[in-house]
């Protein structure tokens, strides 16, 4: 008996094998190529937002400690803010609280008090300081010395901030920047461009 | 038979396909999980944390509104109508709705301190509140470090029941704690932020600068000067040196005689040893001459000025009129001087006062000794008709005098005799002119206080003047102690006037200002 061999399904020949393993290899490395590709730019558009809630939180904290502050400095590198707020939460240490420990966490009522600059609303004799910093890639909070990380991130955050005292009020301008992981050279126009701005006015120092 | 391969190929190729629509569709659906995370926390979450503070402050103008009500529409002040409910020492309103977000916010008011004057000073505790739209997790980054929660520091959500009452009580004073269920206005679930800020406001005293003007202002002379002092403890009577000796403890109250005028319409000559506030204005002439702070955005508002309760005062029937000599002693009761307070002062109704009349109060003296002595004097009329009136007003120490008026008041400044030199001592009211039934002021009314210096060029006086809708016109170079609140001033002379720093504290509310701002961030 003879065996019918049918041409279409014969082997491939060298020549075919060689260009379809040539068009498969380069396919392929697209495919490879455009996959890695998009990881990256998942990644980086995940960081860049991810950075940029943290660029919110910090002006957010600023912010709030800003007016509600008393007197609010910035360093001469205006990397460095210092505020204080009015201490008007009992802590534990505070002599209310070691007169009643369950006074701690409780709001303080306001004393006033006529001094020679005009009339003074007091919750305590003494105020709470803040302090906001960078240390390495983190930002940093300090409230009489309890440190609380408000944003770490390895995108270079930088918060600026500039306090404009005027005759009877006073507001601090805040922006922050931050250098993307993935940049295309210009690293100076690309921080330039994640800039976000805040201003804040000191609720205690009205006009008026 | 006849064997067939190409089903293989073509179950490798919907194989393949199907595996990259996979690999994408992965891909896909985890940026778009990412994205809807982020934006989740900064479009819902972000932004209703921002809106609930502007919500707590909106409360706390709606408080504040109220409270300035408390001076000037004392009827309509937390009026029950306007949801506002009195328990317990302290006003509270049920919640307000607006935006288009749905914000609400609810305050309380309560008086905690009484200053020398008896003014009340208020604490405005408001929370506001917004809805947290959008998906119902937190979503936030907790990338800070192991010890740290990221957005949940700050921004505290509360999904199920408020976090404040259940663990602080309703005041945030530890009482009452509870469980209390986050709803809409429809009393359906809805996770919200709340933020609470708590206000300080203060009385306004009517004195607290020089010269407030509400309207225009010109003046004074070229060589006019303002300047201040103390006449309370630390400082003590007026000494012209201070003010140019730094090393001189009395300096720092030596330039507070500060002018205010809210106008663009300032024309400033002379020094001022004070601030120098203007709304919108620019400064002419001698501006180097103002030794303070330059401020030409610095608005306010002067209500009109309405006669006050006499409820609590003592009424004494006589004198109706003031004569050319007219002498008021304190009444006697049950055989001794009555001294009044400041609260409730001796208060005599007078319809009459002549232009040429003269006016002596006299002090309650008790076993030989004069006794602090508070009168008040309401004038339905004018006090000086015309620019020969001669009205004269003297007060010996021990006398603390308010004089109301209803009209005019016209005399020379050496006419206004104020023995203790101290300005706080005699104070001029001037009560508004009705206004049109439009509550529009009457243009064809205008409310006018002229002093001229008189014979002695430089004669002054010492006394304070409220006279927030007349204008104020002073010629002439009379040395003056006080203040003056007017709508619009006028002074051409070389006034050497000073501002005494002790009028800060001196007179009635007048208005309300927030001094104290704090977020409660628990």
């Amino acid at each position: 008996m003879k065996l019918k061999t049918s041409p279409s399904i014969a082997g491939f020949t060298l020549s075919e094998m060689l260009v379809s393993l040539s068009l498969s290899s380069i396919v392929l490395a697209a495919a490879i190529t455009c996959g890695i590709s998009l990881q990256k730019s998942f990644n980086a558009v995940d960081n860049y937002f991810s950075t940029q809630m943290q660029q919110i939180r910090i002006i957010d904290y600023l912010n709030r400690d800003v007016k509600r502050g008393l007197v609010v400095t910035t360093s001469v590198d205006l990397q460095s803010v210092t505020m204080s707020v009015p201490k008007y939460i009992i802590q534990a240490g505070d002599p209310e609280a070691i007169a009643d420990p369950e006074s701690i966490g409780m709001p303080r009522t306001p004393t006033v008090a006529y001094t020679t600059s005009g009339w003074q609303v007091n919750y305590s004799p003494s105020t709470t300081t803040v302090v906001y910093s960078i240390s390495g890639n983190s930002i940093l909070r300090t409230e009489n010395g309890v440190v609380t990380t408000i944003a770490s991130s390895t995108d270079q955050l930088v918060p600026k901030s500039t306090d404009v005292e005027l005759s009877n009020t006073e507001y601090a301008n805040t922006s922050v920047t931050f250098l993307p992981i993935f940049t295309s050279g210009g690293a100076v126009a690309e921080r330039t461009g994640t800039s976000m701005y805040a201003t804040a006015y000191l609720r205690n120092k009205r006009r008026g | 038979m006849r064997i067939s391969t190409q089903s293989f190929a073509r179950g490798n190729v919907l194989l393949c396909v199907l595996c990259t629509i996979l690999v994408v569709s992965l891909i896909g659906a985890n940026v778009l999980l990412n994205c809807i995370t982020r934006y989740n926390v900064a479009s819902s979450q972000v932004r209703s944390w921002k809106e609930s503070l502007d919500a707590a402050e909106t409360g706390g103008d709606i408080a504040y509104a109220e409270l300035r009500k408390t001076i000037s529409d004392p009827a309509n002040a937390f009026s029950p109508s306007n949801g506002w409910t009195y328990s317990g020492g302290a006003y509270a309103n049920s919640p307000v709705t607006y935006g288009q977000d749905n914000l609400r916010t609810s305050s309380r008011v309560d008086p905690f301190y009484y200053d020398g004057n008896g003014n009340a000073w208020y604490r405005i505790r408001t929370k506001g509140t917004a809805p947290v739209l959008g998906l119902k997790r937190v979503g936030m980054d907790d990338r800070m470090g192991p010890n740290t929660r990221g957005d949940s520091l700050l921004r505290k959500i509360d999904f199920n029941y408020d976090h404040f009452v259940a663990t602080y009580g309703p005041n945030g004073d530890g009482v009452g704690q509870t469980l209390v269920p986050v709803v809409d206005a429809n009393g359906n679930p809805q996770p919200q932020i709340s933020r609470r800020v708590e206000l300080i406001a203060a009385p306004m005293t009517p004195f607290e600068a020089a010269i407030k003007a509400g309207g225009t202002f010109y003046g004074l002379g070229s060589a006019a000067y303002i300047d201040s002092y103390r006449s309370t403890p630390p400082g003590g009577p007026y000494d012209a040196s201070v003010k140019t000796n730094p090393s001189d403890p009395r300096y720092p109250d030596s330039r507070s005689g500060t002018v205010e005028i809210n106008s663009s319409v300032a024309t400033i000559q002379g020094s001022i040893y004070g601030n120098l506030y203007t709304n919108g204005g620019t400064i002419t002439k001698k501006t180097t001459s103002i030794f303070g702070i330059i401020d030409n955005n610095v608005p306010f508002s002067l209500d009109r000025f309405a006669m006050p309760s006499t409820a609590g005062w003592n009424y004494v029937s006589s004198p109706t009129m003031i004569t050319p000599n007219t002498t008021i002693n304190p009444p006697v009761v049950n055989g001794v001087p009555r001294t009044g307070t400041p609260q409730s002062p001796n208060y005599y109704l007078v319809t009459s006062f002549a232009n040429n009349g003269n006016l002596t109060v006299n002090p309650a003296v008790i076993g030989g000794v004069a006794q602090e002595t508070y009168l008040a004097i309401h004038v339905t009329g004018d006090i000086g008709q015309n620019t020969s009136s001669n009205p004269t007003i003297t007060v010996p120490p021990h006398v603390h005098l308010e004089v109301y008026f209803d009209g005019n008041f016209q005399t020379k400044a050496e006419n206004i005799i104020n023995t203790s030199g101290y300005a706080g001592n005699l104070q001029f009211y001037a009560i508004s002119p009705p206004t049109l039934p439009n509550g529009a002021p009457d243009p064809s009314v205008q409310q006018t206080v002229n002093l001229n210096s008189g014979g002695g060029s430089t004669s002054g006086f010492s006394a304070v003047f409220y006279t927030p809708s007349a204008n104020f016109t002073i010629n002439g170079a009379p040395d003056i102690t006080g203040a003056i609140v007017c709508k619009n001033f006028y002074g051409n002379g070389n006034v050497h006037w000073h501002y005494d720093r002790a009028l800060d504290t001196a007179g009635d509310a007048v208005d309300y200002r927030i001094l104290s701002y704090v977020e409660d961030i628990r």
